[in-house]
């Protein structure tokens, strides 16, 4: 038996997956402007009018992006859960700490190395959501500054154009690479979770995965369920998840029906909890 | 015979042709037949056999067959045979054993002006320097079937010029053997263009046709700075504007560097403007046409103009999509005109500070008075003239480091993490 803990109710999973969708249209259709001659632009290049309708596509995953930020802030104000997030992504001391000591421990200066115990969302979650943040607003500042030149070249001279070009393009590299080094580091190549953490798809994490990452959170979890308040007053159950059993092990058995019948009903269970809590 | 002067010769047709009409009436009654031809009989009497052929210097066959029938359409039919071989020279025609050593046929006897027109031509100066294929008359106008230019028979008929001068100038082996450039002839190029294939103009529109001469003779029509007006004949407001152009007034005055209208459209194979291929498609005028001399060091020292105007357009918004294929986006043309491009000092640039909100607005119709305002061509640099270049760089620096280090930082970080993990997983 183990336990399943949710980790992203359909609403933030639908968040996340517009998220995946537009700033990978972003990004494509960014870098095809910059790189017109690289091959993996020629789908764009080569088709009539394929500019054109590249400029097109980036302004509206743009203002997309820019719609789920805005439907994002009111989450985070106006539903509980949000609200939640929102106070267990301030960053503290203690994650400073944690990353302190993640680093001595990938040194092998912890020996044997030390298990950290991290909360709801860890460093390196907390670094991401505040990049992620960070370039928004960036982004959008300078994308409706070159979107909309006429305007802005009312009031300021042609040189602030030139500069936002620049900061756009730059952040652009910025925001792709971390995406691709932090961001799938963590959720795809990480040893801990490859070939990959689940919970955007399924909205649920592992208990195996909660020690290793959020073991903190797990603690208090648990304490939750045993009927001991840690520290939060609330009576809801944040972050719990329904328990669903697993199908016993038979064997070596690659395949058998038993097995079939549990992963189905298991699927079932997620769909039930689809909505969370 | 001795030579007539044309004046003379003039009246001596009309004279004959009074009498054309009293003697043969005349001679008809008493000679049946060979009247008018009367002196031509005789030179028939073995020309019109069909198998009549000699034997060249070289030692292959050359047919002396002569059609009458053919010889009598032409525009010389009512000349007798020796009003142009006036002296034949070898062996079947010796008169008493007097060999003559003169050509056969000249044509300048008559044709005074063309002849003395030829001789001031590249082929005329060819063969004065021994090259034996050079055009003579008879290689453009045939020899004993030629008819008059408006005739659609003529070989120098309109329609027919350019097959008449591919006869030499696309055969392979003469080109190759008088050393007339590699790679496809003219006529091949000319086929395909607008001109050939409309057939708005030929050969000789351009090269001049008796007087046709080299590229490097400031008298030729071909010559660099004549070529505006070679192409004005056909094109005149281009080549007024052109003229006015700064590329026109520097060509006028000589500069070689300087191009002028086959620079950007080509030479044989000038293609319209919608055509691909052609080196003033939209598609090309950025990419190849323009940068061919501005992105080139060839002016760069010359005339003090940097190539900075072409690497910075291919870096700015405009450069960007053309390049990935944007037709609606504003290449070279689009902002500094096409064949009246003047300095942005001018005033009557479409550059010049004064017109510039009309030509942005052209594409951009809310730019606003301060839109036109500013450095265009800008090249990022920390060491630039220009204060918004001077920014641009320091943004770019800026970021650069910042991606270094987040991005290395990151990258470092997850190898050690990753790095520890598997090394934790083999025990």
């Amino acid at each position: 038996m183990s336990k399943k803990y949710l980790r992203l109710t359909s609403n933030e999973r639908i968040q996340h997956l517009n998220l995946l969708i537009n700033f990978s249209i972003l990004v494509i259709t960014g870098f095809a402007l910059k790189y017109p001659e690289a091959f993996w632009a020629s789908p764009i290049a080569d088709v009539p009018l394929g500019m054109t309708f590249r400029g097109f596509l980036h302004r509206l995953a743009g203002v997309a992006i820019l719609t789920l930020g805005g439907y994002h802030m009111l989450y985070l104000i106006f539903t509980g859960r949000g609200r939640k997030i929102a106070v267990d992504m301030i960053p503290g001391l203690k994650d400073a700490k944690d990353l302190w000591e993640t680093l001595k421990n990938n040194f092998f200066i912890n020996r044997p190395a030390k298990e950290i115990k991290m909360g709801r969302f860890n460093f390196r979650e907390k670094l991401e959501y505040f990049g992620l943040i960070w370039g928004t607003i960036v982004m959008t500042v300078t994308g409706f500054i070159l979107w909309f030149k006429e305007m802005w070249l009312m009031f300021f001279p042609m040189w602030t154009f030139d500069v936002a070009r620049a900061i756009h393009f730059y952040e652009a590299i910025l925001a792709t690479l971390t995406i691709i080094v932090w961001h799938f580091y963590s959720v795809i190549f990480n040893p801990d979770v490859y070939p990959m953490n689940w919970a955007w798809v399924t909205g649920f994490l592992t208990e195996h995965e909660m020690e290793q990452e959020h073991g903190l959170e797990l603690q208090r979890v648990k304490a939750e369920q045993n009927g001991k308040r840690v520290e939060f007053t609330e009576t809801a159950l944040p972050g719990s998840g329904r328990v669903i059993p697993m199908p016993k092990e038979v064997g070596d058995r690659v395949f058998s029906f038993q097995r079939f019948y549990g992963a189905v009903r298991n699927y079932n269970e997620s769909i039930k909890c689809w909505v969370g809590n | 015979m001795i030579r007539r002067e044309p004046e003379f010769h003039h009246k001596t047709r009309a004279w004959m042709v009074w009498i054309g009409i009293f003697i043969p009436a005349l001679l008809t009654l008493f000679i049946a037949g060979t009247v008018l031809g009367a002196d031509n009989s005789v030179c028939f009497s073995c020309h019109q056999e069909e198998s009549l052929s000699k034997q060249d210097a070289r030692g292959s066959k050359v047919s002396l067959f002569i059609s009458e029938a053919e010889l009598k359409n032409s525009v010389h039919g009512k000349l007798s045979c020796s009003d142009c071989h006036v002296r034949i020279k070898d062996d079947a025609h010796a008169e008493g054993g007097n060999k003559t050593a003169e050509k056969g046929v000249n044509c300048g006897v008559c044709h005074r002006n063309a002849e003395k027109e030829y001789h001031q031509s590249l082929h005329a100066k060819a063969i004065m320097k021994g090259t034996e294929k050079a055009a003579h008359c008879f290689d453009c106008h045939g020899k004993h079937y030629i008819f008059p230019q408006k005739n659609s028979k003529s070989m120098v008929h309109v329609s027919n010029i350019a097959k008449t001068c591919n006869r030499c100038h696309s055969d392979k082996e003469f080109v190759k053997e008088h050393a007339l450039g590699t790679g496809p002839s003219p006529g091949e190029l000319f086929k395909e263009s607008v001109h050939g294939l409309s057939g708005g103009a030929t050969c000789t529109n351009c090269h001049g046709s008796h007087k046709l001469s080299s590229l490097i003779d400031p008298q030729s029509s071909i010559f660099r700075s004549n070529i505006p007006q070679t192409c004005g004949a056909c094109h005149p407001d281009i080549t007024k504007h052109f003229l006015e152009s700064i590329h026109g007034v520097l060509a006028t005055r000589g500069r070689s560097e300087s191009p002028t209208c086959t620079t950007c459209h080509g030479i044989h194979g000038i293609k319209t403007k919608v055509d691909p291929d052609s080196p003033v498609n939209e598609r090309r005028i950025a990419m190849t046409t323009c940068p061919q001399c501005h992105a080139a060091e060839l002016i760069s020292k010359e005339f003090r103009l940097t190539t900075s105007p072409v690497k910075s357009y291919y870096d700015s918004f405009h450069g960007l999509s053309y390049r990935g294929g944007d037709a609606y986006s504003a290449n070279c043309a689009s902002c500094h005109g096409v064949h009246d491009i003047r300095p942005s000092s001018d005033p009557k640039s479409m550059v010049h500070k004064d017109n510039l909100q009309k030509t942005c607005g052209t594409c951009h119709p809310r730019a606003s008075e301060n839109f036109a305002k500013g450095k265009m061509h800008v090249v990022a640099s920390i060491g630039g003239e220009d204060f918004g270049e001077k920014v641009v760089g320091w943004v770019r620096i800026v970021y650069i480091l910042l991606i270094a280090c987040v991005i290395g930082g990151m990258v470092f970080f997850n190898f050690t993490d990753w790095l520890r993990k598997t090394i934790e997983r083999r025990h």
